[in-house]
This record gives C-alpha cells, sequence and structure tokens, in this order.
C-alpha cells in the first residue's frame, strides 16, 4: 500500500508525484490544501509531525523529505531508472537538487509566497491565522507563515530573493547550454526537481526567462512538459496553480 | 587516482577524510589554508559546481580529473566510486534515512559553524594586518560567500544572536538523541555515511555548546560521540591535524536559512 499526501503539483509536492508518474507506480493521492492548513491538522500531525508537505507512506514506513523520497521512490521501486548509471552523475544530479533545494527554491518560493500565499490567507480574521500559526510545529515554518500571513517581508529580503533569482536563472541557463538535462545526458531526478521549481518561471520571470535570453532552460522545460509523466501530473491539479503549466506549450 | 584537498581535520573537512580511511583506499592529502586564502589561487582546482560553493568553504576531492565539491555528497561518491567497506548499508529505506540526515545536519552545520567562527575566526580575522583581509576576500565570488567572511571580520556577531543559534540548535539535535534511543547508528542498524556527517558536525558543538549537547539532556549523543571517536578511521583523520587543535578550525558555513 503506498499513499502520497501531496498539495498541488508543484515544489515539493510535485517531486514525489511526478517521480512516481514516471515509473509508472500506482498509489493513492491523499490531497491536502496548504492555504486550508490541512497539513497542521491533528490526522495529518499523526502521521508528519513537523506539518510538512509532502509525506509517503509506504507499508509501515513515512518519508518526509522530499528530495530523499524520489530517490527511495527510484530504489524501491520498478520502471525506468531515474538516476544516472555514473557516481559521477549521480553526484551531478544530487548537487544541483541541493542547489535547488538549498539556494534557488527559498528565494523564488519567498516571491511567491509574498505574492500568492500571503494574500490568498491574509482576509481571514487575523486571530484566526495567530491561531494556525500556534498549531505548526516547526519554527522555520511558523516564521514563514507568519512572514506571509501579515506581510512581514523586509525590502531588503525580497530585493535578495530577486538577485538570487535572476542569479539563478543564468547559472541554470549556462549549465544547460553545456548539458542536455541535469546531470549529464539523460533525463534524472534532477530534472524532475528542477521542473517542479521552475515550470512557472516564463510567468513569474518573463524579463529574465523567455525564448531569446534563456532558450536552453525554455526548450529544457518544453522537453520535460511534453513527458506523459508530467502531463499525467499536472493533470491532477485542483487550482489555477496548475494552468501555468500550459505556457509551455509549443506554438 | 584519489587526492583530497582539506584543512584541519573539522566540520566539512572531516567528513570525506573519515570516509576515505573507512574505506581503507590510499588517496593523496593535499592541504590548504583558507584563511590563508589558498583555494582562491590559480591552479586550485574548480568547477561550476565548486565556484558555487554552497557550503561557502568546503573540501575538494579530484578523482580522475573530475572535481568534486559539497562535503555530504562527497561523502556519497566515495561510497559510491570508491572500493572498500559499503558506507551505506541497507535497502532503500536505510539510504533514505541517511540522506534526509544529510539534509538535517546541513542545517545543524550552519548554526554550528555561526558559534565556531564567532568564536575562532573572527579573532583571527581581526587580527590580520590593515588591508590583508580585503586583499584576499575582497572580490570574493559569489556574493554570499564574500558577505559570509565578512561578517566575521567585521565581528558582526552579537551574544544575544549566538544565544539564539544555540537555542536553534536544540531540536535537531534532540531529534538525533532520540533517534539513537532507537537505533544504534542514524540510518538504523548499521553504520552509515550518516553518522560521519552527524559525528563532524557534532563533535566541534559539544565543547561549543554544553547548554546544547550535554550529559543531563544528550547521554546518547555524547555516547555516540565516544564511539565514533573511537574508530580507527576517525582517530587516523584527527591525526592529521597540523595545529594540535582540529576543535578550534572554522570557516563560514552554509546558511541556516534564506527566511530569517
Amino acid at each position: 500500500m503506498l499513499t502520497l499526501y501531496h498539495w498541488e503539483p508543484n515544489a515539493n509536492s510535485g517531486k514525489p508525484m511526478l517521480a512516481l508518474a514516471e515509473k509508472g507506480v500506482p498509489y493513492q493521492s491523499h490531497y491536502l490544501d496548504l492555504l486550508k492548513f490541512d497539513q497542521h491538522s491533528p490526522e495529518y500531525l499523526a502521521i508528519n509531525p513537523d506539518g510538512t508537505i509532502p509525506a509517503l507512506v509506504h507499508g509501515d514506513l513515512v518519508l518526509t523529505e522530499s528530495t530523499p523520497m524520489m530517490e527511495y521512490i527510484d530504489e524501491a521501486f520498478q520502471g525506468p531508472a531515474l538516476r544516472p548509471d555514473s557516481a559521477l552523475g549521480r553526484w551531478r544530479m544530487r548537487w544541483w537538487m541541493r542547489y535547488f533545494d538549498a539556494y534557488f527554491a527559498p528565494s523564488l518560493s519567498m516571491i511567491g509566497w509574498s505574492v500568492f500565499v500571503g494574500p490568498a490567507v491574509r482576509q481571514r480574521d487575523p486571530a484566526e491565522l495567530r491561531a494556525a500559526i500556534e498549531r505548526i510545529p516547526l519554527e522555520s515554518r511558523r516564521i514563514a507563515w507568519r512572514k506571509a500571513m501579515f506581510n512581514e517581508f523586509t525590502p531588503d529580503e525580497l530585493e535578495e530573493s530577486r538577485r538570487r533569482v535572476v542569479f539563478s536563472i543564468g547559472v541554470l541557463e549556462t549549465h544547460l547550454r553545456e548539458h542536455r538535462w541535469i546531470a549529464g545526458e539523460r533525463y534524472s531526478l534532477g530534472d524532475i526537481n528542477g521542473f517542479n521549481l521552475g515550470y512557472a518561471l516564463p510567468l513569474s520571470q518573463p524579463e529574465r526567462c523567455n525564448d531569446r535570453d534563456t532558450p536552453h532552460i525554455m526548450e529544457w522545460l518544453r522537453s520535460i512538459y511534453e513527458r506523459p509523466a508530467a502531463r499525467e501530473t499536472w493533470a491532477k491539479a485542483r487550482t489555477h496553480m496548475g494552468e501555468r503549466v500550459k505556457m509551455l506549450e509549443r506554438r | 587516482m584519489v587526492e583530497l584537498y582539506h584543512w584541519e581535520p573539522n566540520g566539512s573537512f572531516l567528513k570525506p577524510l573519515v570516509a576515505l580511511y573507512e574505506k581503507r583506499t590510499p588517496f593523496t592529502s593535499r592541504w590548504f589554508d583558507p584563511i590563508a586564502g589558498e583555494q582562491l589561487a590559480r591552479g586550485f582546482p574548480a568547477d561550476t559546481e565548486s565556484s558555487l560553493q554552497l557550503e561557502r568553504e568546503g573540501p575538494i576531492l579530484v578523482h580522475d580529473g573530475a572535481v568534486i565539491s559539497s562535503s555530504f555528497f562527497l561523502l556519497e561518491y566515495i561510497n559510491d566510486a570508491v572500493p572498500g567497506a559499503n558506507l551505506c548499508p541497507g535497502g532503500a529505506y536505510q539510504h533514505y534515512r541517511a540522506r534526509a540526515w544529510g539534509q538535517v545536519l546541513t542545517g545543524v552545520s550552519a548554526g554550528v559553524s555561526v558559534l565556531g567562527c564567532a568564536k575562532y575566526l573572527a579573532p583571527r580575522l581581526q587580527a590580520l594586518e590593515p588591508g590583508t583581509f580585503q586583499k584576499r576576500f575582497g572580490t570574493l565570488e559569489p556574493l554570499e560567500r564574500r558577505q559570509a567572511w565578512a561578517a566575521f571580520a567585521n565581528g558582526s556577531w552579537s551574544e544575544e544572536a549566538l544565544a539564539a543559534v544555540r537555542e536553534r540548535l536544540k531540536p535537531p539535535v534532540r531529534r538525533i538523541e532520540a533517534a539513537l534511543a532507537r537505533d544504534p547508528w542514524l540510518a538504523g542498524a548499521e553504520y552509515s555515511i550518516a553518522d560521519i556527517d552527524a559525528f563532524s558536525t557534532l563533535n566541534p558543538l559539544a565543547p561549543l555548546a554544553p547548554d546544547v549537547i550535554n550529559r543531563g539532556e544528550t547521554p546518547r549523543v555524547l555516547e555516540f560521540l565516544e564511539r565514533m571517536r573511537a574508530r580507527e578511521a576517525v582517530r587516523a583523520a584527527l591525526e592529521l591535524s597540523r595545529s594540535g587543535k582540529p576543535l578550534e578550525a572554522f570557516l563560514p558555513g552554509a546558511e541556516a536559512s534564506r527566511w530569517g
């Protein structure tokens, strides 16, 4: 029995969703609405006490870290290999996944939370929001939600996030100019990770990520979007967020 | 041919040393002095990934011409590519656990680095001749790496900020304490790269933050550190210290959190 607790096919939730689709592994999908704080409900905290999304339950095993979770999916299930054959290729894949997770994603998501997540929840009763924050187990997530809910991002940290996003787009374009895929010659978990981070970049950063300035990123994103597993995964979107991927259709 | 570019056996530099000694595979030790800026000299091995420096400063492995960086993934690479004992045994779930600890410990190492640098690196940088710091690190790229060094050269860490860092280290260290109550090693029944990662990160923390690691609250962490110190590979790695004080060797490390 395999159950995935997830939100939209986006960021951390989308990583195991796309990895499972690529492997052709069926799973029971349990959708959690991030904006309704389903992930902090007692029912979910009984599964993942950290209250983070996603969580994969495989028999008695519970996995809650999305990037190592993808390696688990590749290792534990039959299907096409999603990691390179060589040690050097696997190292490169892991290095880039860390770059996405630790450097690119936190800055990109800060911008996203400031313009999307915060406004989406801010009209609710402040007392209700404060109570919701109190239920969040991890301090780092309490800080993130407090900043988003009450618009406490400072101009300096938003500016620094914008700088890092622009810098990272340049780094990624250079890398993809030299490598067909993130880990080299073959599609891997590195691409699944990167796609979940960056599929909406042409929409959110149109002046930086476009056919003229970043042709290699655009071709990489379109090539992943055209994979049947990506189509299947983004078809599971329940909100308008999933619509964003359609701008990757070739005209 | 395996060459390891490293500094004192502490923190990120200790990890690949222990792994290579566990493998019992010959390697060439290439010592460098990062405070003197030797890692910035022409001819020092570098590629795109190493130059982006997610850990700010760290070891570099050169294997058959390939430049391998980032200390946890260096452990995975050594286990994958170098013959010898399997340092990530078990099945898919044990491997997942080792990697998940790698993520947790990266956050811990960020805090340990701040505490260690504030105590040991900052005075060394502030004692440099005027202009020396700027000459060595003033144009360092990427920008965050330069800023991390400058924070300690300028002595901009208050006691209050350091207390907050220690407080943030308590939850993950208690998580490690709880894991060691369930299993002898972090990934389960067998020794793995997660233990090398944890020892390298927590060994310097114990003397820096007795309010975080102590007999009363984290007895299993202390027992784990003693068990690790008794391993032949760990002893061999620590003996490479040139200063005789590896627990005082700190450099700017990974960012704790982009979100504050």
